[in-house]
């Protein structure tokens, strides 16, 4: 059995070790994150089938909860933690071929490392060490967006920092409050024991830790920091940050308000946010010329549709919600990646400058339409089973709200496919005028992999849903049943 | 009168936290909002180590024996206070680095008139 | 208006802290975790300095994410102050004094001393690492200060810093590998309140000193090359 403390061990060792290696040779610097993404990928695949029969513990130093810290790999932790080896792994085989420019070196340290503080994130099970991981990944990601240097991208990453920086000062002053309350700061002890406090005492807290982790996880009105950061970042960035960064927000949230806190009371308060945050992400994506920001609402618009799917309560609402997660993260990859490569040949980042690339790069193209298809929720791909969970959880609710939320959401999605329609029409079909020499030329090896993989993967579950979503049923019946996780902490 | 008493640390804590809110929502040029964020993060570590004190308590350090358990403070909110001041620190650090590069590009620190981006 | 609408939130803001505030009364709180440290913590960590070992053994994960996260931000600030490419000369600052020369030259290896001393005896008094580390960077900062010129050797600090860093992970480890825990305390306890006691907390603090007083001095080094 392997620790799961290799997990968060293994990359943060190989980031510390990395400027050792660039006095050897700056060649094999673009390597190292593969290498430490590649086993991490093998350790979670290796755990999967344990944590599902039984949560595996680990305590840090010998001591036992709550007096030492502890880890907590157990079904949602581990499925979280794949999904970053996954999505880090093929974002790292593009990085080798999209990073020349710039101090090589720190940018693959501050990968890497963003990506060892989600990996602590889902881990732990103590809520001060849940914001020191969280710490690691949004000072990473405050840094990694200003990589360029540019106008755009200094000013986006200023106004990340303050509003970052505000956001966690909140969640510092909802931990002091939460430590005076209770005296402990292990999240299934403080879970134990939030029933003795009365219930306004307890529940400010909650409200300062929300604020705090919603800024991360991009929930309306913290977000304005997000169209900026996204589309000024290098496109790989662009594709962590939209696809694993503000989902491990999310994380934050969900497992405050499901496991320490049991607040049933606050979910339709949260209905009413995602489907608020989905309309005005994707309002806004309608009107924009420039893709990367096109692509930052629509990253908006998603997060407020998962935030729906798993405050509905229910195994299936939850369910929905994570297989809508997991193609978010792919499908957002994917286009960020197609979209960087295709700005790189071109040049320009407005939407009518990609005349005429469905014959240019006729395989890069081929994978922006998978993912635009996958993410409005069309059949064979990936978006369309995650969508119909989330319908078929909602109205198995019969509730009147939800219904009529329902009714928004299926308004919004034509939205979304108005505006990826618009582009996919602007690759495929315009650009007759032959302005450019239109020569058939195909993408270097280091796009071309990782892309095909991500739309392997979003056309094989879309094909076959059920496998995936067998594999999120017991994530999302770890949220629910929170008596079993405080049980196993604390017997 | 006892209330005031007990409760002028938290009073002064949270005064601190609320200037340095005040500061980040309102003032325009980017250093004075850095400062805020400074005084913000003072404000919180202060509150902490209050959250820990007990009364007639001493450092939790048994440097000579005799020094009885029950006499000291809480160690925890000090251990937690001592990497909040190293997270704020090295949040300080990245902003000011980031705001002489501004200041290169835009010529002015200005926040109102930093607006390049819009929607 | 701006002010109007800030003074309101701050308002709300005040109102709920102190609802919850009229819940935490001032020196006795309900600390659970916290006598059981100061009750047992001599006996299983061998440290009397009890903060010190909460910050290294009991919460060691803590003080690990926390060294990344200054080494983060330590990295992040030289790649946005570096990328601007070209390196400019820096600004003819005027030469100081010649007392401030030799004063600076005379205290620098005193403020060292300082620092080390703070660190190395962590687990007996009040300090430790990060402290000592500060302490010692700040001897950095004075001899950019004062006698200008004098620049750190920025690879011998790239290596303390990354050695520091790996002797912390290696300790780990090795309480792994020897069959226990991660960072669990295998060497011997020895006599409480003598320098050489306590187990793996005077190694990693050793090492956490190191790493960041190089890391400090990175950052100022940083900072004081980008002239006008």
């Amino acid at each position: 059995m392997v620790n799961p403390v290799l997990l968060i061990i293994i990359p943060l060792g190989l980031a510390l070790l990395i400027p050792l290696f660039g006095f050897i040779s700056v060649k094999i610097l673009k390597y190292i994150p593969f290498l430490a993404l590649f086993s991490n990928l093998i350790i979670s695949l290796k755990l999967l089938p344990e944590v599902y029969r039984e949560v595996i513990h680990v305590s840090i130093g010998g001591f036992i909860p709550p007096f030492g810290i502890n880890l907590v790999a157990g079904p949602l932790g581990i499925m979280f933690t794949t999904l970053i080896a996954l999505v880090g792994f093929l974002v790292s085989v593009y990085a080798t071929g999209y990073i020349k420019e710039g101090s090589e070196e720190k940018y693959h340290i501050l990968y890497l490392l963003l990506l060892t503080g989600a990996t602590g994130v889902v881990l732990t099970g103590d809520i001060f060490n849940l914001f020191v991981f969280y710490e690691i990944l949004c000072i990473s990601s405050y840094s990694l967006v200003a990589y360029f240097g540019d106008k755009a991208g200094i000013e986006s990453a200023v106004k990340y920092l303050i509003q970052g920086a505000l956001g966690s000062s909140f969640i510092l002053i909802g931990i002091g409050f939460l430590y005076g309350l209770f005296g402990t700061l292990n999240m299934a002890d403080i879970a134990a024991n939030i029933s003795s406090a009365g219930t306004l005492p307890v529940f400010i807290p909650l409200v300062f830790l929300i604020t705090g982790f919603g800024v991360e996880a991009a929930i309306f009105p913290l977000n304005s920091w997000l169209p900026d950061a996204h589309s000024s970042a290098p496109s790989s960035i662009s594709a962590i940050l939209s696809g694993l960064a503000i989902e491990i927000g999310l994380y934050a949230i969900v497992r405050i308000v499901f496991t320490v806190y049991d607040a049933s009371g606050m979910f339709s308060f949260f209905l009413l946010l995602g489907v608020i945050t989905l309309v005005i992400g994707e309002l806004c994506a309608f009107s924009q010329e420039n893709i990367k920001r096109m692509l930052a609402f629509s990253s908006i618009g998603q997060i407020g549709l998962i935030t729906f799917a798993i405050f509905i309560g229910s195994a299936e609402g939850i369910t929905g919600g994570l297989f809508q997660l997991v193609g978010h993260s792919f499908g957002k990859a994917l286009l960020f990646l197609t979209a960087g490569y295709m700005i790189y040949e071109t040049g320009s980042t407005n939407i009518s400058s990609f005349e005429g690339m469905g014959k240019k790069l006729p395989y890069t193209s081929l994978a922006f339409t998978v993912g635009a298809f996958s993410l409005i929720g069309l059949p064979p791909f990936m978006g369309f089973p995650g969508k119909f969970l989330i319908v078929k959880a909602a109205l198995t609710e019969q509730d009147i709200i939800i219904n009529m939320l329902i009714a928004i959401i299926l308004i919004a999605s034509i939205i979304e496919a108005a505006y990826f329609f618009k582009v996919v029409q602007v690759i495929y079909f315009k650009g007759e005028s032959g302005s450019m020499s239109r020569k058939r030329k195909t993408a270097p090896l280091s796009v071309l992999i990782p892309v095909f993989i991500f739309a392997g993967l979003i056309i094989f579950t879309g094909i076959y849903p059920k496998l995936l979503a067998e594999v999120l049923e017991q994530p999302a019946l770890e949220l629910l049943h929170r008596v079993d996780y405080i049980k196993s902490v604390i017997p | 009168m006892n209330i005031i008493n007990d409760y002028i640390y938290y009073f002064g804590a949270f005064s601190l936290i609320f200037i340095g809110l005040y500061i980040v929502l309102v003032k325009k040029n980017l250093i004075k909002v850095i400062i805020g964020l400074s005084i913000l993060d003072t404000g919180i570590n202060l509150f902490l180590i209050t959250v820990g004190y007990k009364k007639g308590g001493t450092a939790p350090i048994f440097s000579e024996p005799g020094l009885q358990a029950s006499e000291m403070v809480d160690p925890v909110p000090q251990a937690m206070v001592l990497t909040a001041i190293v997270i704020g620190v090295a949040v300080l650090a990245l902003a000011l680095s980031l705001s002489v590069r501004l200041y290169k590009h835009y010529g002015t620190l200005n926040l109102r008139k930093i607006k390049e981006l819009k929607w | 208006m701006r002010k109007l609408t800030a003074v309101i939130l701050l308002m709300i803001i005040a109102a709920g802290t102190a609802y919850v505030l009229a819940e935490i009364p001032f020196g006795s709180t309900q600390t659970k975790i916290g006598d059981y440290f100061n009750k047992n913590g001599v006996e299983e960590t061998g440290a009397v300095n009890i903060v010190t070992s909460v910050v290294v053994n009991y919460r060691g994960l803590d003080t690990l994410g926390e060294i990344t996260v200054l080494l983060t931000a330590a990295i992040g600030l030289g790649m946005v102050l570096d990328s601007s490419g070209k390196r400019k000369d820096v600004v003819k600052r005027e030469p100081a004094s010649l007392i401030v020369y030799t004063g600076c030259r005379f205290l620098f290896p005193v403020i060292m001393l300082t620092g080390f001393y703070i660190f190395i005896h962590g687990h007996l008094t009040p300090g430790g690492g990060f402290q000592g580390g500060a302490i010692a960077a700040s001897g950095f900062l004075l001899m950019y200060l004062g006698c200008s010129g004098k620049r750190i050797n920025t690879r011998v600090s790239t290596v303390t810093e990354v050695l520091g860093g790996i002797i912390f992970i290696g300790i780990g480890l090795a309480g792994l590998i020897l069959g226990h825990d991660f960072l669990f305390n295998f060497l011997p306890k020895g006599e409480p309140n003598t320098l050489f006691s306590s187990g793996i907390i005077p190694l990693i603090y050793v090492a956490v000193g190191f790493k960041v007083g190089s890391e400090l001095a990175g950052i100022i080094d940083n900072l004081m090359e980008t002239g006008e």
